[in-house]
C-alpha cells in the first residue's frame, strides 16, 4: 500500500504521485493495473462547420436575391449594398468564429473591420467616398486599434476591476480625443482641441485616483470598507 | 417532458450537457458480450431510457428511439462527455466497461439519480444472470418479461404540483469556487473511498446525517479557499443539494423528481468554526426540507412550463432566455453541488459480485467541481469531478476526513 506523506491518503499502488497535492509516491508499482482507463474519448467532429455552412448559405442567398432584385427594382440606386453590407458584417461577426478559432483581440478587431466594410458600402451607395475616407475610416481605424490593445491587455480576465475600469476609461478618453481630431481635420483642416480636452482631463482625473487606490493596499481596503465593495 | 427535462434540454449545447454517471466495480472482470446481452434485455423493459430528443418549434420533446443500439463500448479516460442530440444514433444513454467496472452515463432529461439507480440495478442483475447467477426478480428488481407499467413514466412534478409557488427572496451571488479551466473534453475525476460505517459514526457523533456532515465539510473547505484567495469581496458559500422528492410524494416514476435546497454560510457575518457550520447546515435542512416547501419550490417550475405566454414563444427565443435564467438562478447563487443518492441496495444474491459503487456528476457550466457520494456495503465513494486544473477543494476535503481519523483511499484520472 502506498500513502501520500503530505495528505495522509492511501494511493493507488501504481500512482506515481498524489493526485491531490502532486507529492511523488514512494516506489510506485509500474505494473499495477490502472484504476481509470487511459483511452481518450473519441470525439465526434463538432457540428460547428455545419452551422457555419447553413448560415453562410442563408446569407449568400439573401445577397444574391437582393443583388438580382436590385437590377429590376429601382436599378438606378444601389440599395442592395445596404443588405450586402449587413450580410458581410453578420458573416464576419457570427460565421467566421464558427470556422476559425481566433484569439479574442483579433476577433474584436475583425468585428470593427466588418462595421467598416458596412459603412464603406453605405458610402458607395450614397456617393460618400469623401466623408468615408476623411472621417469614418480614421475613426473606425482608431476604434479598431483601441479595441485590439484593450482586449490584448485585459486578456485572461486576471486583472482587478480597478485596472479594467482605469484602462477602459483611458481608452474612452483617447477615442474622444481622436474623434475630435478627425472631425476638426475633416471639417476645418486644422486641429483645434476643445471639448475633447475636457473629457480627457475628466478621464485622467478618474484614472489617477483609481491607480492610486489600486497601488496602495491600505487605501484599497479602506475604500472597500467604506463603499461596502 | 417534465419541467426538469425541459430545462436540461434547453441548456444543451455542443460544450455542455447535464450528464451523470453511475459505475459498479464488480469482483470479476466484465464480460462485454454478456453485458451487451443484458443491455438488450433491459432496454425494452425501461422505454423511458430508450428515448431521443427532437427539437420542435416551441419545445424539445422526447420520442422513442428506434435506432440500433445502444451499444456497449470500452470506457474512456474522461467520462461524462456532452451528449449531442444528433450524434450516437440519438441515444441519451451510454454504457461502458473497463476491467471490472460497468458504467452507465445518462442525460439528465431522461431520469434523475434515483430513477437511474433502479435501471442500473436491473442491468446489473440481468448481467449477472447472463453470467450464470440465479437472481430472482421481485422486490427492487423488476420482472424484465413484464410490460413496463405506465406509472414509471408519469410526470410526478405535474401530479404533485400545488396551488402556491415559493416566493423566496433572490439568492445572493455565491463564491463561485472556480479555477483555471482545462481544455475542452478534459474532465478530472478524483474519488475518495471511506468506510461507510466509520463515516456514519462520525456524522452521528456530530449529531448530523452523512449528507449534512459532508455538506458542512465541503462548505468549510470552500470557505477556507475563499479566504486564501482574498477576493475583492467575501460572498456566501452555498451548496446545491438535490433532494429526492419520492421520499415525500409517493410515486414510482423513473423520470426526474428532484428539487434543490441550498444550505449556506455567509462569512460576511463573521468567522464560523466547523461546529457552527454544521449547526447552520442542519438547521437549514430541518427548516426547508419539508413536504410543503418542497412542493411549493417545484410548483413554480411546473407553472412556468404551463405559462401561456412562454408556450407560444418559439424555442429559438426560449432557449437563450432559459439559459440566462439558469445562469442567474442556478449557477450564480451556488458554489458547488453536493449530491448523495444514499445507500445502493441489491438483493443478497447480487452482493458477492459487486465490490463498490461510484457516482460522477458531469461537468458544470463554469469551471468548478461537483461532489457526489454513494454508499454500497461498507464503502462510501465520494467523487469530485470537474474541468478545472486546481485540486484545492478535494485536497482540503479529503485531508479533513483524514484528520478526523477516517482512512481515505484516493483514485484519480489526473
Amino acid at each position: 500500500m502506498s500513502y501520500c506523506v503530505n495528505c495522509g491518503v492511501e494511493l493507488n499502488p501504481g500512482a506515481a504521485r498524489c493526485p491531490l497535492c502532486g507529492t511523488p509516491a514512494w516506489k510506485p508499482k509500474k505494473d499495477a493495473a490502472p484504476y481509470f482507463p487511459t483511452r481518450p474519448a473519441v470525439i465526434d467532429p463538432a457540428p460547428r462547420r455545419t452551422a457555419a455552412l447553413i448560415l453562410s448559405s442563408m446569407l449568400a442567398s439573401v445577397v444574391v436575391c437582393c443583388g438580382l432584385l436590385n437590377l429590376v427594382f429601382i436599378p438606378d440606386k444601389p440599395w442592395s449594398l445596404y443588405i450586402i453590407g449587413a450580410a458581410v458584417m453578420l458573416f464576419i461577426w457570427f460565421v467566421l468564429p464558427l470556422c476559425l478559432r481566433l484569439p479574442l483581440p483579433l476577433r474584436l478587431s475583425l468585428d470593427v473591420i466588418a462595421v467598416g466594410i458596412y459603412v464603406w458600402l453605405i458610402s458607395l451607395s450614397v456617393g460618400g467616398g469623401v466623408w468615408f475616407r476623411g472621417l469614418a475610416m480614421p475613426i473606425l481605424g482608431l476604434i479598431c486599434v483601441l479595441v485590439f490593445l484593450l482586449s490584448l491587455l485585459l486578456r485572461g480576465g486576471r486583472h482587478s476591476r480597478l485596472t479594467v475600469l482605469s484602462l477602459s476609461i483611458g481608452a474612452a478618453g483617447l477615442l474622444l480625443l481622436g474623434v475630435e481630431y478627425f472631425v476638426n481635420r475633416y471639417a476645418h483642416g486644422v486641429w483645434a482641441p476643445g471639448w475633447s480636452l475636457v473629457t480627457s482631463a475628466v478621464c485622467v482625473a478618474l484614472i489617477i485616483p483609481l491607480r492610486v487606490i489600486r497601488r496602495v493596499p491600505a487605501l484599497r481596503a479602506e475604500v472597500r470598507r467604506r463603499f461596502n465593495f | 417532458m417534465d419541467s426538469a427535462a425541459i430545462l436540461y434540454s434547453s441548456l444543451q449545447s455542443e460544450r455542455y450537457s447535464s450528464t451523470y454517471r453511475f459505475s459498479a466495480q464488480m469482483t470479476e472482470r466484465v464480460d462485454p458480450e454478456a453485458l451487451q446481452r443484458a443491455i438488450d434485455l433491459v432496454m425494452p423493459r425501461f422505454p423511458g431510457f430508450a428515448m431521443r430528443i427532437r427539437r420542435g418549434f416551441f419545445w424539445h420533446y422526447l420520442e422513442p428511439n428506434q435506432a440500433p443500439g445502444p451499444f456497449l463500448r470500452e470506457d474512456v479516460s474522461d467520462p461524462c462527455q456532452p451528449f449531442r442530440f444528433q450524434g450516437d444514433n440519438h441515444w441519451l444513454i451510454r454504457f461502458y466497461y473497463f476491467d471490472r467496472r460497468i458504467s452507465i452515463e445518462l442525460f439528465h432529461a431522461l431520469s434523475d439519480g434515483a430513477g437511474a439507480l433502479v435501471f442500473f440495478r436491473a442491468l446489473l442483475a440481468a448481467y449477472l444472470r447472463e453470467r450464470g447467477c440465479d437472481i430472482p426478480a421481485g422486490g427492487d428488481l423488476p420482472d424484465l418479461a413484464a410490460p413496463p407499467p405506465p406509472r414509471e413514466r408519469e410526470d410526478a412534478y405535474s401530479r404533485y404540483a400545488g396551488a402556491r409557488t415559493l416566493h423566496e427572496p433572490k439568492k445572493p451571488r455565491a463564491f463561485p469556487n472556480t479555477g483555471t479551466p482545462e481544455p475542452f473534453y478534459t474532465f478530472h475525476v478524483t474519488m475518495g473511498f471511506v468506510p461507510a460505517g466509520q463515516l456514519r459514526t462520525l456524522a452521528r457523533k456530530n449529531g448530523a446525517s452523512v449528507t449534512e456532515y459532508l455538506a458542512a465539510v465541503l462548505i468549510q473547505v470552500i470557505l477556507e479557499r475563499q479566504e486564501r484567495l482574498h477576493p475583492a469581496r467575501l460572498r456566501p458559500v452555498t451548496l446545491a443539494v438535490p433532494v429526492n422528492l419520492r421520499a415525500f410524494f409517493p410515486t414510482e416514476t423513473l423520470g426526474n423528481f428532484i428539487t434543490t435546497v441550498a444550505p449556506f454560510v455567509d462569512p460576511r457575518l463573521g468567522d464560523y468554526d466547523f461546529a457552527e457550520i454544521l449547526a447552520q447546515v442542519r438547521a437549514y435542512m430541518k427548516l426547508h426540507v419539508n413536504r410543503q416547501e418542497l412542493r411549493a419550490a417545484f410548483t413554480g417550475n411546473v407553472r412556468l412550463t404551463r405559462n401561456p405566454i412562454l408556450r407560444v414563444i418559439p424555442l429559438a427565443f426560449k432557449t437563450p432566455i432559459m439559459a440566462l435564467s439558469y445562469r442567474l438562478r442556478a449557477v450564480r447563487p451556488y458554489s458547488c453541488t453536493l449530491t448523495n443518492p444514499g445507500v445502493f441496495t441489491v438483493p443478497d444474491e447480487m452482493r458477492p459480485h459487486i465490490a463498490r459503487m461510484e457516482v460522477v456528476l458531469g461537468q458544470a457550466t463554469v469551471p468548478r467541481c461537483h461532489c457526489a457520494a454513494i454508499t454500497y456495503g461498507d464503502t462510501t465513494g465520494i467523487t469530485f469531478a470537474g474541468a478545472l486544473a486546481e485540486t484545492d477543494t478535494e485536497r482540503a476535503f479529503f485531508r479533513y476526513l483524514v484528520r478526523q481519523g477516517l482512512p481515505v483511499r484516493i483514485e484519480s484520472n489526473r
